[in-house]
């Protein structure tokens, strides 16, 4: 087993503590965005461990759950709990109500895939992240070393395609950007709003580092999803185990508790807390 | 409590929950950091929404 087939076991560990101590909070606080934020943590917790279970052997169920949790929905999650954290409760019942819906489509999408996965592609000596897609190799384009070419009729046009687990055209590949654009925006464009009214307001430092680490653990995870898109998915666990990092270590950080001796800020602290 | 230990802790508790003056961590590093993850952030967004529109092919 390679260094990287060890990093989704990391970054389950890590994601597993999260999950529980985010959980936590909801159940002592009943406030949506602790639910929310673990619901996406627990999904980004499954993907990682399904990561590390297709690093050792093959099963189509672990791989469903690899990329609906893990590739699909869970950015999606956790943004929607800083959506949560700052806007009207109006809108968070309405987005709550797409992003189910939404979540719902994506599952029977990728159920509807399940019987198409080209499942002896699968080699345990690649990373999933290399090998769950196929891939249109353009003309002069050289295939990756190992990989398995075959020609295919798609759209009525032929092609040369990289095999890969996931048939070319499969509708849930699809759904992946729409969460995470959604997912980006709200957890990344969240902190990094929360940071600067911190900032601006010479307050509560804490906060202002701490939300500067989950935006920067969020961009980590992303970062790595678009290199996968490219072709280069041998950073995305890399990817996950930072994001896994500094999202948590973020969290601790904004979530301290610090004295506040004035009013006015502490109204700020209510507004945009962790 | 007397007035003097009051009056630090207050001081404590102020330098706690207020940026510490005149640091360079905050005053330079923490807004360029905060306008390159944006612009990193808007870059992705392109990314996933060219995917989505067709033109990035995957």
């Amino acid at each position: 087993m390679s260094f990287n087939q060890i990093l989704p076991f990391l970054s389950t560990a890590i994601m597993a503590v999260f999950t529980v101590y985010v959980l936590q909070r909801y159940f002592v606080r009943r406030a949506p965005h602790f639910l929310f934020w673990g619901i996406g943590l627990a999904m980004f917790g499954a993907g990682s461990f399904a990561e590390a279970y297709l690093a050792v052997a093959w099963n189509k169920w672990v791989f469903f759950t690899w990329y609906l949790f893990g590739a699909a929905l869970n950015a999606g999650w956790i943004g929607h709990g800083t959506l949560a954290l700052l806007t009207r409760r109006k809108w968070v019942h309405l987005v709550t109500g797409i992003l189910v819906l939404g979540s719902l489509y994506a599952g029977y999408l990728m159920l509807q895939a399940m019987p198409g996965l080209d499942e002896e592609v699968f080699t345990a000596s690649k990373l999933i992240s290399e090998q769950y897609g196929t891939k249109v190799l353009e003309p002069g384009e050289t295939p990756p070393a190992g990989a398995q070419i075959t020609a295919t009729t798609y759209r009525g046009e032929e092609v040369t395609v990289v095999r890969g687990i996931l048939p070319l055209g499969t509708p849930v590949r699809l759904t992946t950007p729409f969460f995470n654009i959604y997912g980006l925006l709200t957890l990344v464009g969240g902190a990094i709003w929360s940071a600067y009214l911190f900032w601006r307001k010479r307050v509560l430092p804490n906060r202002v580092i701490g939300n500067v680490l989950i935006a920067a653990g969020a961009l980590s995870i992303g970062f790595a999803s678009t290199l996968t898109r490219l072709g280069y998915g041998q950073l995305l666990y890399l990817g996950e185990l930072i994001a896994a990092v500094l999202m948590f270590a973020g969290f601790l950080t904004a979530a301290k508790p610090q004295p506040s001796e004035e009013p006015g800020p502490a109204k700020v602290v209510l507004a945009a807390e962790q | 409590m007397n007035k003097v230990s009051q009056q630090d802790h207050r001081n404590v508790q102020r330098q706690k929950s207020h940026m510490p003056q005149n640091s360079m961590f905050f005053e330079k590093i923490v807004p360029v950091l905060l306008v390159g993850m944006g612009i990193i952030t808007v870059a992705l967004i392109l990314f996933a929404a060219g995917v989505l529109l067709g033109i990035v092919h995957f």
